[in-house]
């Protein structure tokens, strides 16, 4: 066979999905080629396709799930309707798959060692003493420190970035012609991210073997493949050279997309095109605002040298035999360290960091849902909880958005009643007048007034997070704690969220605190950030400086790490 | 988009199991017929003028001096079994219904007040329901009730206090878990007061596991009092529960007279293996990772 011949070759491929509701169209003919060696991103938002049509090559859907009709050829062997055990011999060997959260994928009673060597006897024939030499020999070649103590390590004992390594280790035992990778590094943090996918492209240009890169994220996908493809609704609307796809789309859904990434975006400016943002006025607020005057002299927003440590509290049997000496205090983890910060009114300021960093517990700090070990949280001079053995938030001016919509709703009650609920105990509006304060909040936060009476699991992600937006500004609060609100949202809904963000808070004049990782979302929507490490914060500063003149070598390394563009 | 309620939708859902849809009629008939008891029931058991003696233990089908059919024979008194078994029911459904619900709020009451306390108060609730849980439910009933002394209430009493810890620790787990979600932090960052939180966001939550505990432990409390009636620790003869009918005919059960004791028996297995099904199917349910 040439060179020339394509390694695997997707023509008009359709999978639906035969369900109660009817047949959903996962797949809807999709057709590209693969060359030897060729690493292609396949970009698309959820239920694209793009995870169906890679399971569909290696042959993994289940029913209600069927290939419809067209054909996968590898080789020029057609893979369509070939019997199990064909296929069987064929994943793992020629193709392979790398999964989004390895802790899935891996065993967590065998040690690495031991799956390394199920996955060489899926194919081969294999000793014990060879397959451990060869599982050391392929946890060395993904760049894993000390394989051959780490190969008895069991799953839980290695951090996410080195599980997904595993997982890649796996996939290239056999030396296949052709991974596929399911959004392998999306829940891993920037700076691992990056690790993986400079290796990814080192092994994959070593090996010659060609990498199918499925994500969502553009970004990722500029900085490893050579080609693209970008899907919507089971379709391929575009597909062509990174480069031309990125600097010259021609689909409108490509440019959409683009236009919706904060990072193509001058700051605090609307994307794409001011997506999502309605014209309907949030309601005015009924506490004068006369009330809220900022007092001379005091800081309007401070967190004092405050800590965090969760720790479980010893029995009073541990107890005792800890004062004797006997057992050793439970094992905690000191989240947050002593951390000082001062808002100033108006200001957006972004809390970043990687996971375990500590952004997420300080944020919880500012909204009075933690109370704090040492420190105090002062709005306008007063506390934002009380102080006590039980210590209870007094305040209605600090409130909070979370990352998870599907989780932050009561999802036994009208989004009506999640919505009014607050504003009525405290007395914002009356119950008489909450139906028309709830109308009036759907509407500012772009949603149809007469959803109010569904249940949120009649709504998807975007307008979801929109009711929890409303709800938290229906309490007509001051200060807004935004825990990561885009992260778990599609890029064009991020985008549309982030309008709704920028909008409303010129609108009410809010003071933002935005926890995120995400360095672009965070340049857009703050003028000051705050780097957080480990529990303190290691830099802060303007965002403009921060981002140009980082100072901190964990900044630093952090900016580097952030997959970039290429631009026109 | 799924317009239905969550209650709606879980209808439906329920409707698709046959064998589920099959026991909750039979569970909706029987207590139908409990309730209609003195309507359908072709004799008053509780009237003994009117039970002539010269009728006792007569097989099913005999025709007695009523000038009925006594379809499942009589007893040693005379009385149709039907009609004692239908009164017998009533009696049983009562206790077990009763005496579950009553085991259920001091049960949830108990659970999701430990979680959301935690520390010491936690600690204790759930040790003593611990403990309880380490002896059998039938002995603590037995040791209640015999504490107590015979009666309606004593037994509702013993039933409710055997069963209690089950209903505690199924409320504290649910309660845990829901306690740390977002929702309810939301709750807490909003702020509303923690009874509010407690009874509209973290209650209405812990309903499903619940529910499915309080048809299984309604289905034991059932079986539970017929075998206190049976050990003649339970009802006074005053009451004749299922339990009692069964014990009743035990006597007679060797020398031929099978149905004295049998139909009352068939009747308890019928209810309680349907109560079973329907609870089984509403696990299932709600159970998301039995989720198709």
């Amino acid at each position: 066979m040439t060179d020339a011949a394509p390694l695997l070759e997707v023509t008009d491929l359709a999978t639906h999905f035969h369900t109660r509701n009817g047949v959903v169209k996962a797949v809807d003919g999709v057709s590209f080629s693969l060359k030897r060696g060729e690493v292609m991103g396949l970009v698309g938002e959820s239920g694209s396709g793009k995870s169906i049509t890679g399971f569909s090559i290696i042959g993994l859907i289940d029913p209600p799930g069927r290939v419809e009709h067209g054909s996968i050829k590898l080789e020029g062997r057609e893979l369509v309707g070939l019997p199990v055990q064909d296929l069987r011999a064929i994943r793992g060997k020629t193709i392979s798959m790398v999964f989004q959260d390895p802790l899935m994928t891996l065993n967590p009673v065998l040690t690495i060692g031991a799956q390394i060597l199920l996955a060489l006897e899926a194919h081969e024939k294999v000793s014990a003493e060879e397959g451990r030499r060869r599982a050391i020999a392929a946890l060395a070649q993904v760049r894993i420190p000390e394989p051959d103590a780490k190969v008895d390590f069991y799953p839980h004992q290695f951090s996410g970035g080195m599980r997904q390594r595993v997982a890649i280790a796996i996939a290239l035992l056999h030396r296949p012609k052709l991974i596929i990778c399911d959004e392998p590094t999306t829940a891993l943090d920037v700076s691992i991210q990056a690790e993986i996918l400079a290796e990814m492209k080192e092994l994959v240009a070593e090996l010659g073997t060609a990498l199918i890169w499925i994500s969502h994220d553009l970004a990722t996908v500029a900085s490893i493949a050579s080609k693209v493809c970008v899907m919507r609704y089971g379709k391929i609307v575009e597909a062509g050279p990174v480069l031309d796809v990125l600097t010259k789309p021609q689909h409108p859904y490509t440019q959409g997309l683009l236009d919706s990434l904060p990072s193509r975006a001058e700051p605090g400016q609307l994307l794409a095109r001011g997506a999502g943002v309605s014209d309907a006025a949030p309601p005015p607020r009924k506490t004068a605002v006369e009330r809220h005057e900022p007092k001379p002299g005091v800081p309007y927003f401070t967190m004092e040298l405050v800590s965090k440590r969760f720790q479980e509290q010893p029995s009073p049997l541990r107890a005792l035999l800890q004062k004797l000496g006997v057992a050793k205090p439970p094992h905690g983890v000191q989240a947050v360290d002593s951390v000082s910060l001062t808002v100033t009114r108006g200001e957006a300021l972004g809390l970043v960091g990687e996971s375990g960093s500590g952004k997420s517990t300080l944020g919880r700090m500012a909204a009075g849902i933690y109370a704090p070990n040492a420190g105090t949280v002062l709005l306008d001079g007063e506390r934002v909880m009380s102080a006590g053995e039980r210590p209870h938030k007094t305040t209605t001016r600090v409130q909070t958005i979370f990352q998870d919509p599907f989780a932050s709703l009561n999802p036994r009650m009208r989004v009506s009643d999640s919505i009014a609920e607050g504003p009525v105990t405290h007395g914002i509006v009356t119950k008489a007048e909450s139906a028309e304060y709830v109308r009036q909040w759907l509407a500012a936060v772009g949603l149809d007034p007469a959803f109010a009476e569904r249940y949120p699991h009649q709504f998807s992600g975007g307008q979801r997070q929109r009711v929890a937006i409303a709800r938290a500004l229906a309490m007509q609060p001051d200060v807004v704690v935004c825990d990561e609100p885009v992260a778990s949202l599609d890029v064009s809904i991020q985008a549309q969220i982030i309008n709704l963000l920028i909008r409303l808070r010129s609108e009410l004049d809010l003071t933002l605190i935005f926890i995120s990782h995400d360095l672009s979302v965070v340049r857009h929507l703050c003028d000051r950030v705050a780097i957080m490490y480990r529990g303190r914060i290691v830099e802060e500063g303007p965002a403009g400086e921060i981002y140009d003149h980082p100072q901190h070598d964990y900044t630093k390394r952090l900016l580097a790490a952030v997959p970039v563009l290429p631009t026109a | 988009m799924d317009r239905a309620s969550p209650f709606a939708r879980f209808g439906r859902e329920f409707a698709e199991s046959r064998t589920a849809l099959v026991a909750l009629i039979v569970v909706l008939l029987m207590i139908g017929l409990a309730l209609a008891a003195p309507l359908v029931a072709p004799q008053d058991p509780y009237d003994l003028a009117n039970l002539p003696l010269m009728d006792a233990r007569r097989p099913p089908g005999y025709v007695g001096s009523g000038g009925y059919t006594h379809w499942l024979g009589t007893d040693a008194q005379g009385r149709d079994l039907l009609s004692a078994i239908l009164y017998g029911l009533r009696i049983s459904l009562q206790m077990g219904l009763v005496a579950g619900a009553i085991a259920l709020t001091l049960g949830a009451a108990l659970g999701i007040t430990a979680a959301y306390l935690g520390g010491r108060w936690e600690a204790f609730i759930m040790r003593v329901v611990d403990l309880q849980l380490a002896f059998p439910a039938i002995l603590l009933a037995l040791v209640i009730s015999a504490m107590l002394g015979q009666g309606k209430l004593q037994l509702i009493a013993a039933l409710a206090a055997a069963q209690y810890a089950y209903f505690a620790r199924t409320a504290h787990g649910a309660a845990s878990a829901e306690r740390g979600k977002d929702y309810v932090e939301a709750a807490f960052s909003t702020p509303l007061p923690a009874s509010r939180v407690v009874w509209r966001h973290i209650l209405p939550n812990c309903l499903p596991p619940l529910i499915v505990v309080a048809t299984v432990q309604v289905a034991s409390a059932i079986a539970l009092e017929a075998t206190l009636s049976f050990l003649g620790v339970g009802l006074p003869v005053t009451e004749p529960s299922l339990g009692m009918l069964i014990s009743n005919g035990f006597q007679y059960m060797l020398s031929g007279r099978y149905w004295i004791s049998i139909y009352p028996g068939i009747a308890l297995i019928i209810l309680i293996v349907a109560i079973n099904l329907v609870g089984d199917q509403i696990r299932d349910q709600v159970n998301p990772r039995l989720k198709r």
